[in-house]
């Protein structure tokens, strides 16, 4: 069920997003003839990135700066993040480790872990400029809910790439990313990363792709984020999930226990799989409901 | 001839013609393991060594076609497939990192043992693994 959904997605400053009815718009402050439609990415197939545009960014040179800067777009009126733009440099980059950032929920959060999942996690909140990048953390303008698959496979080996070019050369590198929402889904289709080094013309670091928002094994619905494993029928939402976990009590719960149900947010996670993983992970089943 | 390599976790060297990661810790230590031999590089290469001094370091395009048995080869986007019965040795410098990539080391492995080993740190690097393989 796919509706035009085009994004202009070019130049300075996304300055509004427009939705009506099942057309999403992205309107830019300038044109440009280049534009970025989801309609010409195709499905996934096992890679987790697609060139676009030949892999030439979309920045115009009246953006090019060597001066080092970082905007992050406006949450939209479903609460998704817009795009966020930097020109990277050391100036930017973090000198201290990451702190947590557990206290943000993205649009399409859930908190669930699958076996066939790397990490366990289905969902990371993903940074679209990449902390190594910026050094910014809990802003909710800069963090998606992403499968570990995009964020470890499609969006960091190009974060890693950028950020040893800057920090072996000391130039600055334009960066754009975009997240790409199709009509009134909570969760992102897939992310458009575009950068370009500045000093040298591009010639260090030139690349225009987009990074799919997928999870092999698991199928997601992207209006709101719920999933199950490939192969399963129904989706899972707190009410058909395999297991309620109180990460505080750590005991577990079936998805219908009243004790599950009192669990408070921050301490409250979805597990899908077999229950002995939980046993072993030092989880207790609940007395009530005796998973 | 013995080809200096770089690559990242899934063997990848080059994305979108361009080189995927440097460090110019990997550039000093490859003048110090060719002192005394011919270096040959591409001219794309050679922008990585502009500071360092090195009298043998050869620039030219078609180098793995002029390289002689003792010589090394600093390999980045060339495709080595058509030379690889010349290569008597392989330095592999590993990032230890992922990157995107659109080209992967194309050398048959099976061919070589694994006869040197060691970690260090680089400039912008963790730990790069320098791995020295013979046929």
């Amino acid at each position: 069920m796919r509706v035009k959904r085009m994004l202009s997605a070019v130049l300075t400053v996304l300055i509004a997003t427009i939705i009506g009815g099942c057309e999403l718009t992205y309107t830019v402050t300038d044109s440009s003839p280049t534009s970025f439609s989801i309609d010409n990415i195709a499905p996934f197939d096992e890679a987790a990135y697609i060139t676009v545009n030949d892999n030439q960014p979309f920045f115009t040179e009246k953006e090019y700066t060597s001066t080092a800067y970082e905007s992050y777009g406006e949450l939209d009126s479903l609460g998704r993040c817009t795009a966020a733009t930097a020109c990277i440099g050391t100036e930017l980059m973090p000198t201290e480790d990451r702190t947590s950032i557990g206290s943000v929920e993205p649009s399409g959060w859930h908190s669930i872990k699958y076996d066939c999942v790397d990490g366990k996690y289905l969902y990371n909140r993903c940074h679209l400029i990449g902390y190594q990048l910026s050094g910014e953390n809990t802003n909710e303008k800069n963090l998606i809910t992403g499968t570990r698959f995009l964020n470890t496979k499609g969006m960091l080996p190009f974060e890693n790439m950028v950020a040893d070019y800057v920090n072996e050369t000391d130039n600055h590198v334009m960066y754009r990313v975009t997240p790409i929402f199709e009509e009134s889904n909570l969760l992102a289709s897939g992310v458009l990363i575009e950068a370009i080094s500045v000093e040298d013309s591009g010639e260090g670091i030139c690349f225009n792709v987009y990074c799919y928002n997928i999870q092999p094994g698991i199928e997601i619905n992207y209006l709101d984020g719920t999933s199950w494993e490939e192969g399963v029928s129904d989706n899972i939402s707190d009410d058909n999930a395999g297991y309620i976990m109180n990460t505080k009590t750590k005991k577990f719960h079936l998805p219908d226990c009243n004790h599950a149900k009192k669990i408070s947010e921050e301490n409250r996670e979805e597990f899908i799989g077999d229950r002995e993983i939980l046993l072993a992970d030092g989880y207790v089943p609940c007395g009530g409901c005796n998973p | 001839m013995t080809v200096i390599v770089c690559s990242d976790d899934d063997m990848g060297i080059f994305f979108n013609k361009r080189r995927q990661s440097r460090d110019s810790a990997v550039t000093k230590r490859i003048v110090e393991i060719t002192r005394g031999s011919i270096l040959w590089l591409s001219s794309y290469s050679s922008q990585l060594f502009a500071n360092e001094r090195a009298d043998n370091i050869i620039a030219d395009d078609d180098f793995l076609s002029k390289a002689q048995n003792d010589d090394f080869c600093f390999v980045e986007g060339e495709d080595v497939s058509d030379h690889e019965s010349k290569i008597t040795k392989i330095v592999l410098f590993k990032w230890n990192r992922t990157y995107p990539h659109d080209m992967i080391l194309n050398i048959d492995f099976n061919n070589f043992t694994l006869v040197q080993r060691c970690d260090f740190k680089g400039t912008s690097h963790k730990m790069i693994t320098e791995e020295v393989w013979c046929r």
